[in-house]
């Protein structure tokens, strides 16, 4: 498949599965469209840190913007409104978000806070999940914590009845980030 | 037969309007969408990739289990073997009082479940707060079992709870849904954010990694693995793949299978301990993996059980099962429900225990053509009833029935006879019982049953072996224990449309019943019996071809008989012989005229595809069953015979048999002789292939349940407007004139042999 078919596919599969996909042309456009899409949201956001984040510009664009920034601490993104996260690949075929999610805070970012904001740069799209083990076991000793995500938490526990958001995020918000104006961030 | 206790399970359950609505309700709609996520993919190279990865596990578990036990101790982390549920229960306690743990948060396992470890923790003074919304609510409905292994709530409708919520928050709630998921979100999250200890289950382990995989939609297996310091994780043997590749195939149909997803929300892939909060600051979590025998690797040594632990445990066996959408899972009792359930009862709690679910099943074989593992779950309960009855015999009624009568083919054929004239007073002169004042009146509530013929088919036989001048072909009938003595006229029909097409038949007058009766109720003993008399008998008639026109009389002489005799010097050769020559009326029909010509085409449906079908058989020998067909026929019929007005066709729909269907395939080949008759149209039926509620001696056993398996098919059948309903199988003829008769309805229910003979030269 060509990229651009895998994006679409991507796209199209995500948002099936309840997720919202946001393209921006590249990282630096990344910090204002965080500040418009969070602003009703609610203003407490706990930030994982990550080369594009920091490329983008994100916590000081957030800050300006009135945002309060959380980054750490034993209460890490418990108050938080939404967490900010950056994934490793994102999965054509099922719109799926996978990420190494060993690291505690961002393990905790993409999975207390109500809203989930995930950062994924368009090279990183993978056809499967096949793939993106490949992708994994190319880089030597495979996570402590792999997670795979798509969409917002589900139930349909009481009557058959789905409803979103139980004890993970209720909002999925995807930043697909084109290659336009910067390099590639590989992790 | 069933306990006392049971069966008042199962009352309760069928009284249960709620449960019975929720259960239908989501079944209609799960075969529509599993059909649609399943859609452009192919189901069946993935099952065989799941069995052929579970299969292989399974036959080296004790390999894997160390090369997990390796992988995970690498990483830091613990693996604990448990022998038994009282192992893991004690190691699993021993871990929480070690860490002072008061609380612990648990994310959906069976495995936990299967070992009574919530009661046993409660006792010492631990509490488990179970974290999956159903299981939550059903937590907090102490004596409330779960009713479906993937949706365990589904039978509770919002009220209750409702109910259940403002009892707990000693506040009103009101039977809002999205507002009783926030109250979960919020009253969970307390727990969750203090619990010193999170359990969670497994979906898959990998060997060559120490991975344990954990699927869910809401979120609660991730939060139970990464806040609390301490995780164990409760895995059964049967969960081991060796290689990370291998959990793809299994991700794949998992979800799909279980809930129409293409993939949960979450999939959690742990290795090792990871990082967690640690009282004052980031530290490594603590992680024990229990690797749960009880009965797993007994199970993988049993070469027939073995299969089993395949299970993916994706539960859509149960969600097309039609007595599961009728009893629910709180009816089987224990952990796992279903016709799996009964098998794995049977080894991780006691054969005692898996006695009576295991007889719930049909054996309509729907399940066996959904499973994603490729497991052959009717046959493995057939297996299990055979050990039930070794172990604990067969009841009073029952070893009477089969050993004193079933087993004694003169006995039996003299006792139907005299039957036949003393039933008199209970016929009226009319074709079928209404009452059958000497049994239960259950047994004829909502179906009539047939009288028995005043002259069996094998009295006929003589008048009707006309030999031919220069036959095709020499065929035995094998007619099986219903056309013999209740519906001769089947019989009498088969000779009528294979002498038509040149086959000289001949009526073996020593073959006996075919032993399906005791192979359902577990006796081998007489199965045996009857086998090795039939295939003497048969043998008897040198004939090219056995022809049977009962699909379950076909695959006990195909499929039952070598089985039952392998191993037997003397049997095996015969048995496998008879077996090769034996093929069912329908198929006969079909190849003698041209069906061998052509490749099958896509099924056909409606009507629409007559004139194809039509073509294809035709193209053989010059236009034999191109006939045509006047239901009004030369046969004296009852009154109510539909006769074909004008150049109208008869519209007929086709019921499929299950074993008719799912052993012999042969739903396409039927559907195709039926299309190739003039003056037919086939019109399909909603649910054409769900089972009609006979399976033989289970209409007696289970009445109630039968009965409204039978309703649902009824309703159908009306519904499609036919006149006729062709059937396959003598068994559902005798279910659906039965039912029919006692809805007062005028249609028609007729073995294809009785529509093709009807089917008249022009
Ligand atoms: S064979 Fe039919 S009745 Fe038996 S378990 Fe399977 S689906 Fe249920
Ligand atoms: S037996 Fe097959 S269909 Fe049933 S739960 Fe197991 S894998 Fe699923």
């Amino acid at each position: 498949m060509r990229h651009a078919e895998l994006i679409a596919s991507f796209t199209s599969q995500a948002e099936a599965m309840g997720a919202r996909v946001i393209p921006v042309a590249g990282p630096g456009e990344v910090a204002s469209k965080l500040v418009e899409i969070l602003r009703p949201l609610g203003l407490k956001v706990a930030l994982v840190d990550s080369p594009l984040v920091q490329t983008a510009g994100v916590e000081k664009a957030l800050g300006q913007a009135g945002f309060s920034i959380e980054k750490d601490g034993a209460c890490f993104a418990r108050q938080a409104d939404t967490g900010i996260v950056e994934f490793d690949y994102g999965i054509a075929e099922t719109g799926t978000l996978a990420m190494d999610a060993t690291d505690l805070k961002t393990r905790l970012a993409a999975m207390l806070p109500l809203n989930c904001v995930a950062l994924l740069p368009v090279e990183r799209v993978r056809a499967n999940l096949t793939e993106v083990i490949d992708a994994y076991l190319g880089r030597g000793s495979w996570p402590g914590y792999f997670t795979l995500v798509t969409g917002p938490s589900r139930t349909a526990d009481i009557e058959r009845s789905l409803t979103i958001g139980v004890h993970g995020p209720e909002r999925l918000l995807i930043i697909l980030i084109g290659d336009n104006g910067g390099g590639h961030h590989g992790r | 037969m069933a306990g006392k206790e049971f069966k008042q399970r199962i009352r309760r359950a069928l009284d249960n309007a709620s449960l019975r609505g929720a259960l239908e309700r989501f079944a209609d709609a799960y075969i529509v969408s599993r059909e649609q996520v399943y859609a452009g993919r192919d189901f069946e190279s993935l099952r065989q990739r799941i069995a052929a990865i579970k299969a292989d596990a399974a036959s080296r578990y004790e390999e894997l289990a160390e090369q997990f036990t390796r992988a995970v101790e690498a990483r830091g982390g613990k693996v604990f073997r448990a022998k038994d549920a009282a192992a893991a229960r004690e190691y699993i306690y021993q871990v929480a009082r070690e860490h002072g743990v008061t609380d612990i948060v648990k994310s959906k396992s069976f495995a936990s479940e299967e070992i009574h470890l919530n009661a046993y923790l409660q006792e010492r003074g631990i509490t488990p707060h179970e974290t999956d919304l159903a299981e939550w609510i059903l937590q907090l409905m102490p004596g409330e079992r779960p009713s479906h292994m993937v949706m365990p709530a589904i039978h509770l409708p919002k009220e209750e709870v409702a109910r259940v919520f403002s009892r707990y928050l000693n506040e009103p709630v009101e039977p809002d849904i999205k507002n009783m998921v926030r109250i979960a979100r919020r009253e969970l999250r307390k727990k969750f954010l203090t619990a010193g200890m999170g359990i969670s289950g497994a979906n898959i382990a990998v060997a060559e990694t120490g991975t344990i995989v954990i699927c869910t939609n809401e979120g609660n297996a991730r939060l139970a693995t990464t806040v609390p310091p301490v995780h164990v994780a409760i895995v059964g043997y049967e969960k081991l793949v060796p290689g990370i590749k291998d959990i793809v195939p299994i991700l794949e149909a998992l979800p799909r299978s279980g809930t129409a997803q293409p993939i949960t929300s979450y999939v959690t892939m742990i290795t090792g301990p990871v990082p967690a909060w640690k009282g004052e600051g980031e530290g490594i979590k603590e992680l024990h993996v229990v690797l749960l025998d009880n009965g797993r690797t007994r199970m993988a040594a049993d070469p027939v059980f073995k299969e089993a632990l395949q299970c993916i445990r994706c539960a859509s066996c149960t969600n097309v099962c039609p007595v599961f959408q009728l009893v629910s899972g709180q009816v089987y009792g224990y952990i796992y429900s279903g016709g799996i359930g009964s098998i794995l009862t049977a080894f991780f709690n006691s054969l005692e225990d898996a006695a009576d679910p295991q007889s719930l099943c049909i054996g309509c074989r729907r399940c066996a053509e959904v499973c994603p593992a490729q497991i052959n779950i009717p046959e493995l309960v057939l297996k299990l009833r055979e050990r039930v009855v070794r172990k604990q015999g067969l009841s009073r009624g029952y070893r009477l029935a089969l050993h004193g009568v079933v087993a004694r083919p003169k006995l039996m054929h003299t006792l139907l006879r005299a039957a036949a004239r003393l039933q008199g007073p209970v016929t009226h002169g009319r074709p079928l019982i209404r009452h059958l004042p000497l049994f239960f009146s259950s047994l004829t509530e909502g179906r009539s049953l047939p009288a028995i013929a005043g002259r069996p088919l094998r009295d006929r036989a003589k008048d009707l072996e006309r030999p031919l001048s220069k036959p095709r072909l020499r065929a035995a009938f094998y007619s099986g224990c219903v056309i013999d003595f209740a519906y001769p006229e089947i019989g009498e029909a088969v000779y009528k449309v294979l002498g038509r097409e040149g086959v000289q038949v001949v009526f073996p007058q020593e073959q006996a019943c075919c032993g399906a009766p005791a192979t359902y109720a577990g006796d081998r003993e007489t199965a045996v019996k009857l086998a090795k008399q039939n295939i003497a008998a048969l043998e008897g008639a040198r004939a090219e071809v056995v022809v049977t026109a009962c699909p379950t009389c076909a695959v006990a002489l195909k499929k039952d008989f070598p089985e039952l005799l392998a191993g037997d010097p003397a049997w095996e050769g015969r048995a496998q012989a008879l077996a090769a020559k034996v093929k069912d009326f329908t198929e006969l029909v079909h190849e003698l005229t041209g069906g061998r010509q052509g490749p099958f085409g896509p099924p056909g449906g409606n009507g629409e595809k007559k004139q194809g079908a039509g073509e294809g058989l035709e193209t053989g020998r010059q236009g034999s069953l191109d006939r045509q067909c006047t239901t009004s026929g030369r046969r004296a019929e009852p009154p109510g015979e539909l006769t074909q007005a004008g150049n109208q066709a008869v519209k007929v729909t086709y019921h499929d048999s299950c074993h008719f269907k799912r052993h012999l395939g042969l739903d396409q080949v039927a559907r195709r002789v039926l299309q190739g008759q003039t003056g037919l149209e086939l019109v399909e039926m909603k649910e054409s292939d769900r089972c009609c509620g006979f399976g033989g001696s289970y209409s007696i056993k289970y009445p109630e349940i039968s009965r409204p398996i039978l309703e649902r098919k009824l309703k159908n059948i009306v519904a499609s407007g036919a006149e006729v309903v062709a059937v396959d199988c003598p068994g559902c003829v005798l279910q659906l004139r039965g039912g029919l008769d006692q809805l007062g309805s005028a249609m028609q229910v007729k073995h294809t042999a009785e529509i093709l003979a009807d089917c008249e030269d022009e």
